[in-house]
């Protein structure tokens, strides 16, 4: 790491605390990897391997957890900035001879500033997650090693951590920021989909295509800002959508269901900033 | 007692956990769905689960309590199983506790009726001549519309 002139760049002329001014910063593509690992008894690492933990799909849970901590980083660290991230991608390894699950957080950006934070805060949140989801059976868990890995882009330059204690080479699998699938089944963690990611300041609606729907319209996960709704529920989103990508069009074929929140909706619920809409085709279960 | 879950159920111990302590169950009705080997195409050599974590629990919750609100129920466990799962596995699982048989057999086939038609579970069959997504039934909605009738 070419540490020329190290200081602290929060820090102001008299030492003060301020947020770094980023205008005249060009901007560059941004990578940061962070990683960090969850300890805990051998049976505990069992229980989560299978899905037998009382509070349900935990690494999917986990996974969810951390690409919304990455995107709320600004509201936890003061001088953070907030950042349109573009791609956030968690991964877990379970390790039985170490009895731990490694946790690696990946983002990226164009943008003027680095993403470290943000990774590392998505770091933090997945092993928080993994601590709620298990402490029911296992209170001695213990959250450790939480350290930046690479970095690129900026003016700081390329960061590689030397590869000191293990030999891990990770890979993590790229999903959409937004656009986490909520799925849980065969080859579920990391599929990829396809977002169109807003401005992430501007009001938005979550969408998000499921089973044979995603499949037949190759998209998981897409997000729309609010203006461009026509009007302000399901109908105005559908159009919306359509205007956005022609594979849209798939929505009026065959039976397709909505849900609002979780909650099963027709074409006249109305919509706000921040709701999560599904897109399904009917239910199959039992 | 609600559970989404991947790992296997065992009918007797969920059962056995419903009626512990308890002197007051004169009837307890459970159903299990297994998977078949064949379905809208032989040789079904796996199935795939899909669900919509968060919706799947409420929605199965809803389903439980207009069941308790029909029937006087001393007791529900309702499991449904995610993720691959192979012929002769169990996927679903309903137990049912009431005073009196009538109601318990009632609402387990209620909830069955209710949880194929309002849960959102997708299943994806795997057979030796490729994978596809199972359709819906009209049998099914045909059975779920029983209910709304009689009430």
């Amino acid at each position: 790491m070419p540490l020329t002139n190290p200081s602290l760049t929060h820090l102001n002329a008299r030492g003060e605390a301020h947020m770094v001014d980023v205008a005249d910063k060009p901007e560059s593509r941004r990578e940061a990897s962070a990683s960090g690992l969850i300890r805990m008894q051998p049976e505990t690492l069992a229980l989560l391997a299978e899905g037998g933990l009382p509070k349900g799909d935990v690494l999917a849970t986990a996974r969810i957890a951390g690409i919304q901590a990455a995107k709320r980083t600004h509201e936890l660290i003061p001088l953070c900035h907030a950042l349109a991230l573009s791609k956030v991608a968690i991964d877990f390894e379970l390790d039985e001879p170490e009895s731990c699950v490694h946790v690696t957080a990946t983002c990226r950006l164009n943008g003027r500033t680095g993403v470290e934070m943000e990774a590392l805060t998505a770091v933090s949140v997945a092993c928080l997650t993994l601590y709620d989801m298990c402490k029911a059976v296992d209170k001695g868990m213990e959250i450790g090693a939480i350290h930046l890995d690479t970095k690129t882009g900026g003016k700081s330059g390329d960061y590689r951590r030397e590869e000191a204690r293990g030999e891990r080479a990770v890979t993590p699998s790229f999903i959409e920021s937004a656009a986490s699938p909520i799925v849980t089944g065969e080859g579920a963690s990391g599929e990829v989909s396809v977002g169109q990611r807003g401005d992430i300041a501007a009001p938005c609606i979550r969408v998000k295509c499921l089973a044979e729907l995603r499949e037949r319209l190759g998209v998981g996960d897409v997000t729309v800002p609010v203006d461009r709704l026509a009007s302000s529920d399901v109908a105005g989103l559908k159009t919306a959508l359509k205007a956005l990508d022609a594979r849209f069009e798939g929505l009026d074929q065959g039976r397709v269901l909505c849900a609002v929140n979780q909650v099963m909706a027709g074409d006249a619920t109305p919509l706000t900033d921040n709701d999560e809409v599904a897109f399904f085709p009917p239910v199959t279960g039992g | 007692m609600i559970r989404v879950q991947q790992r296997v159920f065992d009918v007797g111990d969920e059962q056995r956990a419903l009626l512990e302590a308890r002197r007051d169950i004169g009837a307890v009705v459970s159903f299990t769905g297994l998977v078949r080997d064949f379905n809208e195409r032989p040789e079904v050599q796996a199935l795939t689960l899909e669900h919509y974590p968060g919706m799947t629990e409420a929605a199965l919750g809803d389903i439980v309590e207009q069941a308790q609100s029909r029937w006087p129920l001393q007791g529900v466990t309702l499991i449904h199983r995610i993720g691959r799962l192979a012929p002769a596995d169990p996927i679903v699982l309903v137990v049912v506790a009431s005073a009196h048989r009538r109601a318990a057999f009632e609402a387990c086939d209620f909830i069955m009726d209710y949880l194929k038609t309002r849960a959102p579970f997708w299943k994806k069959e795997h057979t030796a001549s490729g994978d596809y997504w199972v359709s819906e039934r009209d049998g099914d909605h045909d059975a779920a519309r029983r209910w709304e009738m009689s009430s």
